[in-house]
């Protein structure tokens, strides 16, 4: 690192640039009920900017820093009453977790669409944010050359306002786009395939001789860095919880292999900056190398908790076969967390639900079990629960409503064309539906199938042994608990149970169509559905006992006993995960003791390999110390750096919740 | 299934990353002649399968005891365990049938193949139960195997496992042989036999060093060792493996007192220079 990127990185991790944030505007130039929600939402983009001050850090690379710290809501209470009364709300209402694309922007520059727009209600609205943004621009190109940094002004004279010609000009384009995005109230604002779009301009400078690699390596640092020096202003469910994400590597739309010398300066800068943003998804396939799983190995021994891997072999056909043109699949990013979605192309929703697999299984055990003669009627029972869960799930989502974004449409395909903003739909309109909870869920259809129909357990006790949270019940306990198959042991029976629970899911999303035309995916993720579904709960036939949390996202139950990650990579890789590939990781949790030698890189980075060899989907590792875990919760200020993997992103422990805090330090850590 | 050849496991771990090349699944056989006064593994000296309790976090809610049909002699029914709400309770050591065990490791063998793994057989000591562990790699055809030994066997058995084992993992403990006595409980001589015919064999070995404060960590048990593997074609290297503070947090569990006999809150000495001026690959821990 060099010592540019030091000072940089020391000032903002000092949060020196925070005095320079203002208070929010006192009067609301754009709450006019005369005025459309497009060109509402433009007006506040504009307010928003314009109240922008230049701020530079010493030894400034890539420029902009947000000194307006929170947006103004853009309908007042009863407004937004009225809408909510009659429309179905994802999220916040804003536009979140799409994947823009950057390129032709970076190309062309702002100018060049704003010489292409009309007088269209969109295209009026589009126009006020692009003057808005250059405007806060030229302030900035002004404030650099007051401060003596004619390198930097010049950058801000050419773009965004044209297209780049260089690296650093591109680098600092796409910041300011990106800025602009979240200055527009849209959120989950992922970077998409970074190293594809920006090698070009990187190529030409190394050919032309304008940069280095090492001088590369520091203008990404630079730009990853940007991407930090903000990100306490953008929480989701939680901090850190921004949706920063990134993907590098993986096939590109020609089918060849996009893995270039961009990826790797990128898990080079991640490694130096141990920082939180961008979380870096890693593409591979068959043939990727074991030393690029070794570089991501790296990383992961830092704890940074990524990268997570996407697996091409899976993921790509799994999208075509959903109905997604074979170039968009190969195109794929990664949402927030983990969701597939289409750069440019998709106004999808991954995430607009979740399929509580151990909540239908217990109900179908509680409620059901008892009318049941074998196995077969409790699946059936179960199978139709899923199909009823999923409709129901369908029907709450009517009339959807979400805020309009003119300036994000300029990054989606056929928006500007034709005059409909990018909140109304996209080419996909695909929702996705996460699944929470599968290996519990099949853990606890193993048991009863053991214990009820083999061993001849009266259905009366189970339930009464659940009703009484195991209490006077210990070794029927015992026995659910650590003596019945659980997922993650390799064993067979219980394992095909999660296969035929996610196959039925899989048919139960099959043929739902949302209002937009778009289809329903299935998927593996959880987000922090295993903590809202495992409170539902009380205590299951797993053995798992009430309160216990449930595993995040593609994972084994919680304190029950593992083999070991050979087993858990088998276990897991038996489903098809073609047909529920919405997203959602495998998680693995190490214990740091385990890189306690450098061989254990290429240890590691083999699992990896395998699991994707096997056909596994997605899979992203953990290296954890409990130790340090607990002391942290003790003694907050000491850890103020301490990163972790909370479902589908980084983040840092001390500024989580204490309930996520605690999953992590539950989650069962594969010792050495 | 009858099976005559069955031993005593405690336990059974995948992903064993120091136990040798590639991924690796170890297997811990139970039983050990030696009594290492810094051993971190105590279930596995008494052959014998046995109950363990975790006595610190104990409520003594006394529901154990309420279903003991043989208080104060345990018959290892396991009627307790279930009983301990905090789950503090558990057997130590299952009775395998070789088959068995074999059946189970053969399960991932195309993982070990894939990446250059195999199988390592740990302990306790498995030379103690070498029929047993020699028919369970009889039936291991194609995986490649490792055995971690004090080196404490007959001869004979000794050269049946550097015939048959790929890689043989060797402790070398303490090289004065009164010191190795005191601290190991037995006689020096069948191990440093055993380390010469690894030095003089084909068989790929690596010389295991625990590394004691007060103990060894002095410039003379490094330059013995050095000495031992100079010049041997087959060593792969030296593994120097500093004491850890947590070795006796199981003794307790096993009804026994961990009594080191020495300051467990040094920094043990290391010496590489012996192994770097003689040329001796040789990895730290």
């Amino acid at each position: 690192m060099t010592e540019r990127i030091k000072e940089i990185k020391e000032y903002q991790w000092e949060k020196r640039h925070h005095k320079a944030r203002q208070p929010l505007p006192e009067t609301l130039c754009y709450r006019d009920p005369g005025l459309s929600d497009t060109l509402r939402s433009a007006l506040r983009t504009k307010q928003a900017l314009d109240a922008e001050q230049p701020f530079l850090f010493p030894g400034e690379y890539i420029a902009f820093t947000r000194t307006l710290p929170n947006l103004p809501f853009l309908y007042d209470e009863g407004e937004w009453a009225d809408i909510t009364s009659t429309h179905f709300i994802h999220e916040s209402g804003n536009v979140s977790n799409l994947s823009p694309d950057y390129e032709a922007v970076l190309q062309h520059g702002l100018l060049y669409f704003r010489e292409r727009l009309g007088d269209g209600e969109l295209h009026k609205a589009t126009r006020i944010t692009i003057d808005a943004l250059l405007s806060l621009t030229a302030r900035y190109a002004a404030a650099a050359r007051e401060a003596g940094d004619e390198e930097l002004a010049t950058v801000l004279d050419r773009v965004p306002a044209q297209g780049a010609r260089t690296f650093r000009e591109a680098l600092q384009s796409l910041r300011i786009l990106h800025y602009a995005m979240w200055c527009e109230g849209d959120y989950h604002n992922t970077l998409g395939r970074f190293d594809q779009y920006m090698m070009p301009y990187l190529a030409d400078d190394l050919q032309a001789g304008r940069e280095t690699e090492e001088s590369a390596l520091e203008l990404v640092e630079a730009f990853f860095l940007a991407c930090n020096r903000d990100s306490d202003l953008y929480p989701g469910m939680q901090q850190g919880d921004n949706g920063q994400s990134m993907v590098l590597g993986g096939m590109t739309r020609d089918g060849a292999d996009g893995y270039n010398l961009l990826t790797g300066l990128c898990l080079d800068a991640c490694g130096e900056l141990m920082l939180i943003d961008p979380k870096i998804n890693l593409r591979v396939n068959k043939n990727t190398p074991l030393w690029v799983y070794e570089k991501g190995t790296r990383l992961t021994r830092l704890g940074l908790g990524f990268p997570q891997y996407q697996n091409d072999d899976v993921v790509i056909p799994g999208l075509v076969r959903l109905g997604y043109a074979e170039g968009d699949a190969r195109d794929y990013a990664v949402a927030a967390c983990w969701e597939f979605i289409i750069p440019g192309k998709g106004m999808e929703i991954p995430n607009i639900g979740a399929l509580p697999f151990a909540n239908i299984v217990d109900e179908a055990i509680r409620f059901d079990l008892k009318d049941c003669t074998d196995m077969q009627a409790l699946k059936e029972k179960v199978r139709q629960r899923i199909f009823d869960s999923v409709a129901a799930a369908m029907a709450e989502r009517k009339n959807l409503y979400i805020i309009p974004s003119p300036f994000l449409s300029l990054f989606f395909e056929g928006c500007m064309d034709s005059g409909r903003d990018i909140s109304l739909g996209c080419r996909y309109n695909n929702w996705g539906l996460h699944g929470t909870g599968l290996a519990p869920a099949a853990d606890m259809l193993a048991a009863v199938e053991q214990k009820v129909f083999e061993e001849g357990l009266p259905v009366d006790t189970l339930l009464a042994a659940l009703e009484a949270d195991f209490v006077g019940y210990e070794e029927l306990h015992e026995s659910l608990k650590y003596h019945s198959p659980k997922m993650g042991n390799d064993e067979d029976r219980v394992d095909a149970l999660a296969c035929w629970l996610l196959e039925s899911f899989a048919e139960a999303v099959s043929g739902h169509k949302n209002e937009r035309g778009g289809i329903l995916r299935a998927g593996t993720g959880s987000a922090m559905y295993y903590i809202f579904h495992a409170n539902e709960l009380g205590a299951t036939a797993d053995g798992r006992e009430a309160g216990v949390p449930l595993p995040a996202n593609y994972a084994p139950s919680l304190n029950i006993r593992l083999n070991g990650p050979v087993s858990l990579i088998k276990s897991f890789t038996k489903p098809d995960l073609e047909k529920t590939i919405n997203g959602g990781p495998l998680t693995v949790e190490f214990s740091d003791r385990v890189f306690a030698q450098e061989e254990s890189i290429t240890k590691v980075a083999q699992l990896v390999q395998l699991f994707v060899l096997r056909g596994g989907h997605q899979i992203q590792l953990n290296t954890v110390n409990r130790e340090r875990l607990l002391d942290a919760q003790r003694h907050p200020e000491k850890y103020r750096n301490l990163i972790v993997r909370v479902w589908g992103w980084s983040g840092y422990f001390v500024e989580l919740d204490k309930c996520y805090q605690d999953h992590i330090i539950q989650r069962t850590q594969l010792n050495v | 299934m009858y099976e005559k050849e069955t031993g005593v496991v405690f336990d059974i771990k995948e992903f064993a990353v120091f136990d040798g090349p590639g991924i690796r699944t170890t297997v811990f056989l139970k039983g050990c002649p030696l009594r290492c006064r810094w051993c971190h593994n105590p279930e596995g000296l008494s052959p014998a399968p046995q109950l363990m309790v975790s006595r610190a976090a104990c409520t003594r809610c006394g529901a154990c005891e309420k279903v003991c049909p043989s208080p104060g002699a345990c018959i290892l029914c396991g009627a307790c365990i279930p009983q301990c709400r905090s789950g503090l309770r558990k057997i130590a050591g299952t009775r395998m049938g070789a088959a068995e065990l074999a059946d189970r490791l053969k399960k991932d063998a195309d993982i070990y193949g894939a990446t250059g793994g195999g199988v390592t057989f740990s302990g306790g000591e498995p030379l103690l139960q070498w029929s047993f562990l020699r028919e369970v790699i009889r039936l291991l055809p194609g995986i490649h195997t490792a055995v971690e030994t004090s080196g404490y066997a007959s001869d004979e058995v000794f050269r049946e496992c550097m015939d048959i084992c790929g890689l043989v993992m060797l402790d070398w403990k303490v090289s004065d042989p009164a010191l190795h006595r005191a601290y190991t409980g037995v006689d020096q001589l069948p191990i440093l036999r055993h380390a010469r015919m690894l030095a003089e064999g084909d068989t790929p070995f690596i010389l295991r060093m625990p590394i004691i404060p007060g103990v060894n960590d002095n410039p003379e048990h490094f330059r013995f060792a050095a000495r031992l593997v100079e010049g041997a074609k087959s060593l792969v290297r030296v593994d120097l493996l500093p004491y850890q503070r947590a070795a006796g947090a199981k003794y307790e569990m096993v009804g026994r007192m961990y009594d080191p006999g020495f300051d467990e809150d040094r920094v043990p000495c290391f010496f590489p220079e012996e192994f770097e001026s003689r040329g001796i690959p040789f990895q730290r821990f």
